[in-house]
């Protein structure tokens, strides 16, 4: 008990230098779905020029709001299973849309979403991101990480992902315990609930948020 | 005021005892029918006392899992909607602005010193639900950070006991009946108070009843003036820990009150499971309707 403070950055400190030192070492632990794949790079590597990519391109000061979102958007696809994470917060509602409505929902959910975080990257300063451990729980793998800031205690971030043709994709991020597409599952079907089931009520709240 | 209040209590811990160990609901029994509710004050000694008497039953009947709560159900949504509505009336006018002028005005040692103020003030009962969950090691820890910070700590102003590397965890009632399995049952939104269920609100009860500072408040005006002083440190604080958040998610959301449920109960769901990643059977049935395979199978279809 008394040691966990010396003791959790040290555990971290371990795990990050054997997935550095040890490429090899650091992929997953066996599991039906992922044996069956070749995966090219750990989950928790994926995350690392996940992070990489976002601090070198989204933290610039100068860089003007839109481009900024759009940015965002673009290392959302690459990195995220948007047709899945879109499905997946629309919950049982996804069936009463077309495959049309779906895309363009996913389009206005990935505006909606770099409206909303996109701007946190531009007081990025000082704060480090520490890639952690990887552990498997069923099909997917969940990545520990860390947002170290110079004032506070350390924020706990969890990334699920999965494989989607051979690499790891991104479909849940956990701050502290707070699933951020749980929360926005929740919220979502809520206010398709309090409109009589109806969808498009979601999507023209969310153009009306985005300006799309 | 006292009597209403302590009436839930004697049936929860009652029941509590009877849910997890039946030889301990007799124990507690005797010490509750024996005693006038009058004697409120000789009631709340032996029922310390029963309740550590049965500590070793308790944590050797403590099988059940944590209750985890998997989605919202909120049966009186209408209702809860329009108390939501009026606390963020109220907060608009009172708490808002005092918080925010704290956020601006007050410097960073002092918030400090707040912070560690309104958590040794709930010490107590950290230690003592701590206590009740079958964890003695963490009641002792709590037990120890409250002496610590009370007294080189300077009233709980400094919290000297993180620098000795015993850490804060907050418990409370409605954890300890968690912890027993629990679950939240209807969401309730409380009038001032905000985010709520109904083991939760329970658990307030029970904590309020169960707090020395409440007892003493009785008694001493000192003591009432430092559990009412307390009260309204808590809540300054805690508005200002959470407002920049709060902000943003009243400004990103579409349906505040239900990203508000979610949260809640995510983080209630932590919170019981002290921090710990959620097992494997809880990340499997994060939803009864749809989940993450259900999505994966929808999108390539």
């Amino acid at each position: 008990m008394t040691n966990s403070k010396i003791t959790l950055p040290a555990a971290a400190m371990i795990a990050i230098a054997a997935t550095w030192s040890a490429p090899s070492f650091a992929t997953p632990v066996s599991s039906d779905i992922v044996t069956e794949v070749a995966v090219e790079t750990s989950a928790a590597n994926v995350i690392q020029s996940m992070a990489d990519e976002a601090i070198t391109e989204l933290t610039d000061q100068s860089l003007a709001e839109d481009v900024r979102r759009k940015k965002f958007v673009a290392l959302m696809d690459r990195y995220f299973a948007m047709d899945v994470v879109s499905r997946f917060v629309l919950g049982r509602y996804w069936r009463s849309i077309s495959k049309d409505e779906i895309d363009e929902f996913a389009v206005l959910l990935q505006n909606y979403l770099a409206l909303n975080y996109a701007n946190q990257f531009k007081e990025f300063n000082g704060e480090q991101f520490v890639v952690g451990n990887e552990t498997q729980k069923n099909k997917d793998t969940f990545v520990n990480s860390q947002f170290v800031r110079p004032d506070g205690p350390p924020v706990n971030i969890v990334w699920r992902m999965r494989v989607f043709d051979d690499s790891y994709k991104v479909i849940d991020v956990s701050i502290e315990g707070l699933s951020m597409g749980i929360t926005q599952r929740d919220e979502f079907t809520s206010v398709i609930q309090q409109n009589n089931d109806d969808v498009s009520a979601l999507t023209s709240a969310l153009k009306a948020k985005t300006g799309l | 005021m006292r009597y209403v209040i302590a009436l839930p209590y004697r049936k929860l811990i009652s029941n509590v005892f009877w849910f997890s160990a039946p030889k301990t609901f007799r124990v507690g029994e005797v010490c509750v029918s024996n005693i006038g509710w009058p004697k409120i004050m000789k009631f709340r000694a032996l029922l310390s006392l029963c309740a550590a008497g049965s500590l070793s039953l308790l944590t050797a009947c403590a099988s059940t899992e944590p209750a985890q709560d998997m989605s919202d159900y909120d049966p009186i949504e209408p209702v809860n909607r329009v108390v939501h509505g009026v606390n963020g009336a109220v907060d608009f006018m009172v708490l808002y602005p005092a918080a925010m002028w704290y956020r601006d005005i007050a410097p960073e040692p002092v918030k400090t010193s707040v912070k560690s103020f309104v958590r040794n003030i709930n010490e107590p009962l950290n230690s003592l639900n701590a206590l009740l969950q079958g964890d003695p090691e963490q009641a002792a820890a709590s037990f120890q950070r409250f002496i610590m910070n009370s007294t080189i700590g300077l009233l709980g102003f400094n919290d000297v006991a993180t620098d000795f590397g015993i850490p804060y965890r907050r418990e409370d009632f409605g954890q300890t009946l968690a912890h027993y399995g629990f679950s939240g049952g209807p969401y309730i939104v409380l009038p001032l108070i905000g985010p709520s269920n109904l083991r939760d609100t329970i658990g307030l009860g029970v904590d309020y009843a169960a707090n020395p500072l409440t007892w003493g408040a009785e008694n001493s005006d000192t003591a009432e003036a430092l559990y009412l002083g307390s009260i309204g440190l808590s809540a300054l604080h805690y508005r200002y820990a959470t407002i920049n958040q709060l902000n943003e998610l009243q400004k990103s959301s579409i349906d505040y009150y239900a990203a508000l449920r979610s949260l809640y109960r995510q983080q209630r769901n932590t919170q019981i499971r002290n921090g710990a990643p959620a097992s494997i059977s809880a990340v499997e049935d994060e939803s009864a309707s749809f989940d993450f395979d259900d999505a994966v199978e929808a999108a390539s279809e």
